[in-house]
């Protein structure tokens, strides 16, 4: 999904430069001071982790697939941290020549701010219906495996609209990219399944979702009860409320 | 979570990452076809492939499996560090 320097008009390019900056800004300045330093190593070899497993395809012929990883990062982390982890994969992704510099600002905002910020809501509204019925921990697994599916397919919806500013991609180029992708998706939560499960198992204190989280505060996106994994909704029912 | 806790728990995810990433590319079992984006673009809508682009800081190495494993160990170590710099500077110090 790492889009090249070169096909799309510059104007695209330049758009998405200033977008994805300033939300990457927002994002550092959102977790700023919002995680004790004993954290840092674990924000740091999960950047690693992700990095690792972009860098091996696996194989969907005629064509492959990677793991992308933004739902991931944003259950574990939150989306602003997750957009900064991804700002950091991407930069060194770049100067790999996977990806290009001017192409940086279309490729966060794909596979770093739209994926983790949908990914995340996606994830949220599965897991608070899904806690109701099962363990947390069950719980998150499956809400996160199904939303980096989701986000798979949703966020290749949005690379081929974007592509759709090149002459020759058209409608029927816009559903094949989401079709793949759908597959490539299978993939996503297949790796995210796996990896969720080892860090659900080795460090559930990692998993913002989850009761007792070491990093829930810097996973806040707002104050409102609906973006707080923990709380429930009340509902009113007819005769009185729960 | 204690700093000699992380470090237990850190360097050897890092180890196994290495390890993985080592087999999958020796192995032979990293696919090299196009991904879906490229496949979409390039095979599919024959959009033209930009020529003469940035082919990244290690292309005088040239290509091949060797040198995909190395560079690849590089960026994980590369990726790890940028994260704990980033991270540090922005943490709340404890």
């Amino acid at each position: 999904m790492h889009v090249p320097d070169g096909p799309l008009p510059l104007w695209v390019y330049l758009l998405f430069l200033v977008v994805s900056l300033s939300i990457l800004g927002i994002s550092i300045r959102r977790i700023n001071r919002k995680f004790d330093d004993r954290m840092v190593p674990y924000l740091g070899v999960l950047a690693a982790v992700i990095f690792a497993a972009q860098l091996v395809n696996f194989p969907l012929p005629p064509t492959s697939g990677h793991l992308v990883g933004s739902t991931l990062l944003a259950v574990m982390v939150g989306p602003f941290a997750a957009v900064v982890i991804m700002a950091q994969v991407l930069l060194v992704q770049a100067f790999y020549g996977d990806g290009g510099f001017l192409a940086y600002g279309l490729n966060l905002f794909n596979m770093g701010v739209f994926a983790s910020f949908f990914g995340w809501f996606v994830a949220l509204v599965l897991f608070k219906v899904l806690k109701r019925a099962v363990d947390e921990k069950v719980a998150v697994l499956i809400a996160t495996t199904i939303a980096s599916f989701v986000s798979t397919v949703a966020s290749a919806f949005v690379l081929g609209l974007e592509l759709m500013t090149i002459p020759g991609f058209g409608l029927e180029a816009l559903i094949v990219i989401v079709v793949v992708h759908a597959f490539i998706g299978v993939g996503e939560a297949v790796l995210t399944f796996f990896i969720l499960l080892y860090f659900i198992r080795a460090k559930p204190q990692l998993i913002s979702f989850l009761s007792g989280s070491k990093t829930a505060e810097m996973a806040k996106v707002a104050e409102a009860p609906w973006a707080s994994p923990q709380e429930v909704i009340p509902v009113t029912v007819v005769g009185g409320s729960t | 979570m204690e700093r000699n806790e992380s470090a237990k728990f850190v360097l050897p995810i890092v180890v196994v990452l290495i390890a993985i990433v080592s087999i999958v590319i020796l192995g032979g079992l990293a696919s090299g076809n196009p991904d879906g984006f490229e496949w979409s673009l390039f095979d599919y809508a024959e959009v033209t492939e930009p020529e003469g682009s940035f082919e990244g800081i290690w292309s005088f190495l040239g290509e091949g499996l060797v040198v995909d494993v190395i560079t690849g160990v590089v960026g994980i170590v590369g990726v790890l560090l940028l994260g704990y710099l980033l991270f540090r500077l922005t943490s709340r110090r404890n």
